[in-house]
């Protein structure tokens, strides 16, 4: 089982990354700091979800969800987005993007695991 | 978890109080990227505080992303108000990560009574944007693509197709190019069809046409967004209240600049009457004399465009001094004064930091402490007073301080251990890497020396020098020019090549023999009434051929200025006075001291502006022979 999870902030990168540690074992997870790393790292795993902040620099959150849902071989991917509640009007966009979940900061470390169990069943 | 949380955090409230004091220093006409910034900071805090439970932290956060998210998206007005709130919210922030307390309530209150602008729906459908990229911003890059529009930009669509193992640094180029001209709204990654690389859209807001922005991304496909104008509409009225236009400084940049071009289009007309015989000569230089007055009077209303008053940095400073002197435990009263002494925007703007870093040295190096003020039979509290007033074409800003002074034989030895030596000691104190502080302090002791303060200052045409008086305190004198934009120079001849000199830095010019060219101590010098004049020969400066010498050789000495020092450039001849538009040099001769930059006269003659600050400086007081090995 692999796992990105793109997020610019590096405690709240930690934050998650020991949530879904604590919850799936072995789980693989790559960090990345913004879309960028996330772009380059892409071909070198096969990931089995993406989970990605919005609001990053170089390029957001929905822009690197519509790369991917775009893409011939990225497209399967599930993806959750990770965002806070003053951007709802993103939350929609996100989905029409074709994002599988979307979970709003701060958020309760049982929905993150709850949402990333079914986001790994619809895989 | 909780250190990681307060170095985060830490590091968030640093660059949140970066961007407020940059924010209000760039006042009403903030960048929209710096306003995304703080806001996304403060996103970030929010974020992390409720991540570890610091409840009231992220409830402060909360209410003010809240209200960052309100003025990025333009439904806030930019004032006074807002700029408090968050140097208030920042406060609050340091002290609920410290451990004490704060009013959250009352700060919360306050974002809720800032009232929201109603704005009419914009028209997106001014623009020709596939729904599949429409989707993909985020609402902020919509509202900065709809403010864009509204602003009568041009939108573009930037495509190009990046290998695969550097896109992220060559994107990176090409966006900060395109930054330098427009805003890029927003950056969207594509499937490169032949699987080796990977596409980027931007879409890109500016000024530009499509040629210009072509030139910009010479390797992207550059394609207009905006659908056909309809045409205007008939009888709309809807007089403005006010009779202000708040302009964007890059237009004003390109007014200025055009004002310029045109002094060289009627250069040109001077040249062509030259030619002409009689009446029709007269005729011309009559009508280019018009153009001439008019333009100069275009020129003066364009330079007064630009002119802001200083008065809009000295808030910034009162806070930061207000804060430093409560991180020192030294009592310390600041007087402001000439405000409204106008200087050109951008000067305003790049002269805030340096200015900033020398009123910190003020207090930290240069004021005493309480205790030690009293026993030397001073006030304990310590002043430094900042002071701005026009002369002549420069603006001089004092900062002054009544501290223990700086004792130029203590500055001398420490000069000598590190191998450096000056004729004014002073000098030293602007050379690189030099301190004679015992220990790094917590204040003054990171961040930029004085060095890069002088640099800066110099990059803007200005200089600093320092007056300082033992147990009375010092004084750093900066001198800029009001505007960078267009100015008088001396045109002149040396080693058969046309030079220009900015008159700003020019006392008089005087007509002299070789033989009057005394030596002292190797070094040539001119006496000038009660003065020794050194002398810089310009030929020799920029290793030219200087010509024959012989006692008889007709020379000029142009006498110049920068700050206290003087020196005497020597030509072969004044040609005449004239207005130039400095423009930039190549990255062969930038930096190479003595040269500001060129200029074109008429018939596209190039010359060089001599940088009289740095000449003096690398070449002023120095023997003959020492100047022509260089």
């Amino acid at each position: 089982m692999k796992i990105l999870v793109v997020e610019d902030s590096s405690s709240m990168r930690s934050h998650v990354t020991n949530i879904i540690e604590m919850d799936q074992e072995d789980c693989e997870i790559v960090e990345a700091a913004n879309g960028f790393e996330a772009l380059k790292t892409l071909p070198h795993h096969k990931f089995d979800a993406i989970l990605t902040d919005i609001n990053m620099p170089d390029i957001n959150g929905l822009e690197l969800v519509s790369f991917l849902k775009n893409h011939p071989v990225y497209k399967t991917i599930p993806i959750m987005v990770i965002s806070t509640e003053s951007t709802t009007e993103d939350r929609n966009r996100a989905a029409a993007l074709g994002a599988e979940e979307y979970l709003v900061k701060p958020f309760d470390p049982k929905d993150l695991v709850a949402k990333l169990r079914k986001l790994l069943r619809v895989a | 978890m909780s250190d990681d949380f307060t170095g985060e955090a830490e590091e968030l409230l640093d660059a949140l109080s970066r961007g407020v004091a940059d924010f209000e220093a760039q006042g009403s006409g903030v960048r929209p990227e710096l306003v995304n910034k703080i806001f996304r900071d403060v996103h970030s805090l929010k974020g992390l505080s409720a991540m570890v439970g610091q409840r009231e932290v992220a409830e402060l956060a909360h209410a003010l992303e809240d209200m960052l998210d309100r003025l990025r998206m333009g439904k806030i007005a930019i004032g006074k108000a807002v700029i408090d709130l968050l140097y208030d919210g920042i406060d609050a922030f340091n002290r609920l990560i410290a451990g004490t307390t704060a009013d959250v309530a009352a700060l919360t209150a306050r974002v809720a009574g800032i009232a929201t602008i109603d704005r009419p729906p914009a028209a997106l459908d001014e623009i020709a944007l596939e729904e599949q990229t429409r989707k993909s911003l985020t609402e902020y890059e919509e509202h900065r693509l709809i403010e864009n529009i509204r602003s009568g930009k041009q939108i573009y669509s930037i495509e190009q197709r990046f290998d695969f193992s550097d896109f992220d640094q060559k994107l990176r180029a090409l966006t900060g190019k395109l930054t330098e001209s427009g805003e890029v709204i927003s950056t969207l990654p594509s499937v490169d069809p032949t699987g080796a690389g990977i596409g980027f859209r931007l879409l890109f807001g500016t000024a530009l046409d499509e040629a210009k922005t072509a030139a910009v991304a010479p390797e992207a496909k550059v394609t207009s967004l905006r659908k056909a104008q309809p045409a205007e509409e008939g009888d709309v009225s809807l007089k403005s209240a006010s009779s202000t236009v708040r302009v964007d400084i890059a237009k004003l940049d390109v007014v200025m600049n055009t004002i310029g071009e045109l002094l060289i289009e009627k250069n040109q007309i001077d040249v062509l009457a030259r030619g002409l015989d009689g009446r029709q000569r007269h005729a011309l230089a009559a009508v280019a004399r018009n153009l001439e007055r008019k333009l100069n009077e275009l020129q003066k209303t364009a330079i007064e465009l630009r002119m802001v008053p200083v008065g809009q940095i000295y808030t910034k400073l009162s806070r930061s001094v207000r804060k430093l002197a409560r991180d020192l435990d030294k009592d310390i009263e600041l007087v402001l004064r000439g405000e409204e002494t106008e200087l050109d925007k951008m000067l305003v703007e790049e002269i805030s930091d340096p200015l900033l870093h020398i009123i910190r040295n003020a207090l930290d190096h240069g004021i005493e402490s309480a205790a030690e003020r009293k026993a030397a039979g001073k006030d304990p509290k310590g002043r430094v007073t900042v002071q701005a007033y026009q002369q002549g074409n420069s603006v001089v800003i004092d900062v002054r301080d009544d501290g223990r002074g700086i004792d130029p034989e203590v500055i001398r030895e420490a000069g000598l251990k590190r191998g450096l030596t000056a004729a004014d000691p002073f000098e030293l104190l602007f050379a690189p890497g030099f301190s004679t502080a015992a220990e790094v302090s917590e204040i003054s002791g990171r961040g930029v020396g004085l060095d890069v303060v002088k640099k800066n200052i110099q990059e803007l045409k200005g200089s600093i020098e320092v007056i300082s008086a033992v147990g009375e305190g010092t004084t750093f004198r900066i001198m800029l020019p009001i505007t960078l934009a267009i100015i008088q120079a001396l045109i002149v001849r040396a080693a058969g090549q046309q030079f220009a000199i900015p008159l700003t830095s020019v006392e008089e010019s005087l007509r002299i023999q070789s033989r009057e060219i005394l030596t002292v101590e190797a070094r040539e010098v001119l006496s000038l009434r009660d003065l020794t004049l050194p002398l810089v020969r310009l030929a020799d400066a920029f290793s030219l051929p200087n010509g024959e010498e012989h006692p008889d050789r007709k020379l000029f000495v142009v006498v110049t200025r920068s700050g206290e020092k003087q020196a005497g450039i020597v030509v072969d001849g004044i040609v005449r006075q004239h207005e130039i538009v400095i423009k930039s040099i190549g990255e062969r001769l930038k930096g190479t001291p003595g040269i500001a930059g060129a200029t074109e006269l008429g018939r596209g003659e190039i010359v060089l502006v001599v940088d009289v600050a740095s000449l003096i400086e690398a070449f002023g007081g120095k023997a003959r022979e020492a100047r022509i090995g260089l």
